[in-house]
């Protein structure tokens, strides 16, 4: 184990609770700073901010085609062609990750942030057993450990923390592994380089309910064991309140709503399509009467509505917001909504940061 | 003569009776069927909701019921009748009585063909309506599942709708054929969250308005919570029925270890439940409780039971009632813990 993930692990202590002020205390580790991201003249991310700070279990979170993903990918320069960073800048712990030439990117992958595909089952290759691609991902990285046995050592202390046996998985061919098993052994590898920030893009869709707590359990114990930062996207709360410490909400490439996760489900100031949302899902939890659909649907990239892109669908929604998009404004203790009609007033009161 | 046909007439034979039905797909190498030996019964105007993991055949059932499948063993009764022994007449009666909606909206509208053309034939081949007056039953089942009743919407394609207007078309050829079941294979888990309670909400309301009956697909508890309020809950693991009881019986008391598994690990979207019922965790274990294969002897779910005693492993244990009208697989229920320990807020919905 290294210093700096124990240092890390102080940091996760704090991060969980919902003591806004020791989260500030947290250094910045990841800062998007009014990121775009284009698809020819579609906008699939637009003017995106936020900031993920030492040990933070982050959720983006959102329904299909608002920019998640595309947001995600952007954090680690993968976005795919004809994707293109259109306006704004990522900075990783100071450096800046939008103009960082290809060789850098190359060593920043897997060592600093690493990230863990949605579809485990394909991030394998069949022919060859999981150890011998261990070993591969090694020999790229010939500066991770100083030995390759270290290297093989601590990818089996991995595998034991995801709950594995590694004398199955190390000889073992993806075949003879079922899916939930393939998603663990996926984020063992994705954490094999020792990286401060692990990303995942939906780590339990897919996967049966006993392997989804399996999963949610594991992640929770090595962000404490590890002090890892951890990004996931996904698009089902349940797994937002059951992992994150913060969430940001995003609609129709804007980002609607960043907070800890008690400010996404509890507090009165709230974004209209949070709190929607929020009640949208039938649970074996909720009050089946309160239980209400979003009437409408996510506007197409091609075809957005002027000013609030939620307005159509919005039971709040006054004139401004047909015309006028909102800005997502912060308060004190970083919990920030992009809507007229809940900041009105907000910097009168002096509530804003 | 069926054993349907000689119940008393004041009992009337359910809908539709499932009975010993087992399939063993002919290229598979499995250790087990498909399905082994379910049985169930679905009475008229009711819903009855399946609930399993993935591979547990729920969707091999469905396709069996609809009549898409011949089962290997086993019958389904329609109205008292074998469906496999039905006479031309009434299968094609069979056939129209029995619909499906299926999970996936973009495989099960045929792209070539326009919203007209994908609602048209059936009205036309089961005689539905007089053939002139089959455009306006086409406008008004549009209206009824809450899309656009115009003629530029009629002239659409598939891949010019959304996903949630796709599977409301999937909807409205089901019901058109005014059937009196539906099978509603997980028709929204491909659904976006806003607007999923919404095809369940058109569902229940079809059902009030045409007196249908649902079995109802799904691996999400709280869907099936939502949609069959009232109905029953059918609980399969690998191809047999573990847990049959009233819907809310079935959630907040769930007498199978497997169907207490399955409730005790749904992550809930409430923080404060979530954050109360995170666990402490035994580190270096090995945690392959989720991937123990079926027993192939004795109760099949007793490789990877908390409860498990020597008497399962010897035979499989019959379906006994546990309270009235839920019962449940299971020689132990009784040290099934009571949910409402585990996640206290399921005991007060």
């Amino acid at each position: 184990m290294t210093s700096t993930h124990q240092m890390m692990a102080l940091h996760a202590d704090t991060a969980g609770g919902s003591n806004s002020n020791a989260r500030q205390q947290a250094p910045a580790i990841l800062e998007v700073d009014d990121l775009s991201v284009n698809f020819g003249p579609l906008r699939a991310v637009d003017g995106v901010s936020l900031t993920v700070r030492e040990g933070d279990i982050y959720a983006l979170a959102g329904e299909s085609g608002c920019g998640k993903s595309t947001l995600a990918y952007s954090l680690l320069g993968m976005v795919p062609p004809p994707g293109v960073v259109s306006t704004g800048q990522i900075t990783f712990r100071g450096r800046n990750l939008t103009r960082m030439d290809r060789r850098k990117l190359d060593q920043l992958r897997g060592a600093e942030i690493s990230m863990v595909f949605q579809a485990a089952m394909n991030a394998f290759n069949p022919v060859i057993t999981i150890g011998t691609q261990v070993e591969h991902v090694l020999q790229a990285h010939p500066d991770s450990f100083p030995t390759a046995r270290e290297g093989r050592e601590y990818f089996e202390y991995l595998l034991r923390l995801v709950r594995l046996d590694p004398d199955v998985v190390w000889n073992g061919y993806e075949s003879r592994l079922s899916g939930g098993m393939k998603q663990r052994v996926a984020i063992a590898l994705g954490l094999l380089l020792r990286p401060s920030v692990l990303v995942l893009d939906e780590p339990t869709t897919a996967l049966d309910i006993l392997n989804q707590r399996l999963v949610i359990d594991i992640l929770n114990d090595l962000h404490e064991t590890l002090g890892v930062t951890i990004i996931f996207i996904t698009h089902d709360l349940a797994l937002v309140a059951e992992l994150a410490n913060r969430v940001a909400v995003m609609y129709a490439g804007r980002l609607v709503e960043t907070g800890t996760i008690d400010e996404i489900f509890y507090d009165d100031r709230r974004h209209p399509y949070v709190s929607a949302l929020i009640r949208a899902v039938p649970s074996v939890t909720a009050d089946t009467e309160l239980i209400k659909p979003i009437p409408g649907r996510v506007p197409s990239l091609a075809e957005l509505p002027p000013g609030c892109r939620f307005a159509p669908r919005c039971a709040l929604a006054t004139d401004i917001c047909q015309s006028v998009d909102p800005p997502l404004l912060l308060d004190a203790a970083e919990h920030g909504v992009a809507c007229h009609v809940v900041n009105a007033g907000l910097s009168e009161k002096g509530l804003l940061k | 003569m069926t054993a349907a046909e000689t119940t008393p007439a004041t009992d009337p034979a359910p809908l539709l009776q499932v009975d010993g039905l087992s399939h063993r797909y002919p290229t598979s190498t499995a250790p087990l069927p498909a399905l082994n030996g379910v049985d169930l019964d679905v009475a008229q105007d009711s819903v009855t909701a399946i609930v399993g993991e993935s591979g547990c055949g729920k969707t091999t059932l469905g396709r069996m019921i609809t009549g898409l499948l011949k089962p290997s063993d086993g019958r389904i009764l329609y109205q008292g009748q074998d469906i496999w022994k039905l006479g031309r007449a009434d299968w094609n009666q069979y056939r129209r009585a029995v619909q499906i909606v299926q999970q996936d909206p973009y495989a099960s509208l045929n792209p070539g063909l326009s919203i007209r053309e994908t609602l048209r034939p059936g009205l036309l081949h089961h005689k539905i309506v007089p053939r002139r007056e089959v455009h306006g039953e086409i406008l008004r089942l549009l209206e009824l599942v809450g899309l656009d009743a115009d003629e530029a919407f009629l002239r659409r394609f598939p891949h010019q709708l959304s996903g949630g207007q796709r599977q409301r078309l999937a909807v409205a050829r089901a019901v058109s054929l005014r059937p009196q079941l539906v099978v509603a294979d997980e028709p929204t888990s491909m659904l976006d969250v806003s607007i999923r309670v919404a095809v369940l909400d058109l569902l229940l309301s079809l059902r009030e308005e045409q007196g249908l009956a649902y079995v109802f697909i799904s691996h999400d508890f709280g869907v099936v919570r939502y949609i069959a309020r009232g109905g029953r809950i059918i609980v399969m693991f690998f191809g047999e029925v573990v847990e049959d009881g009233p819907a809310e019986e079935v959630i907040k008391h769930p007498r199978h270890p497997y169907s207490y598994l399955l409730l005790e690990s749904i992550p809930i979207p409430d923080p404060r439940t979530a954050r109360r019922r995170r666990r402490e965790i035994a580190t270096d274990a090995v945690d392959d409780r989720a991937e123990q294969p079926p027993a192939e002897e004795g109760c099949i779910f007793a490789n990877r039971c908390p409860f498990v005693e020597d008497a399962c492993r010897q035979a499989r244990p019959p379906m006994a009632e546990v309270s009235p009208g839920h019962r449940a697989a299971c020689l132990f229920p009784e040290r099934v813990p009571q949910l409402a320990e585990a996640i206290p807020e399921i005991a007060g919905v």
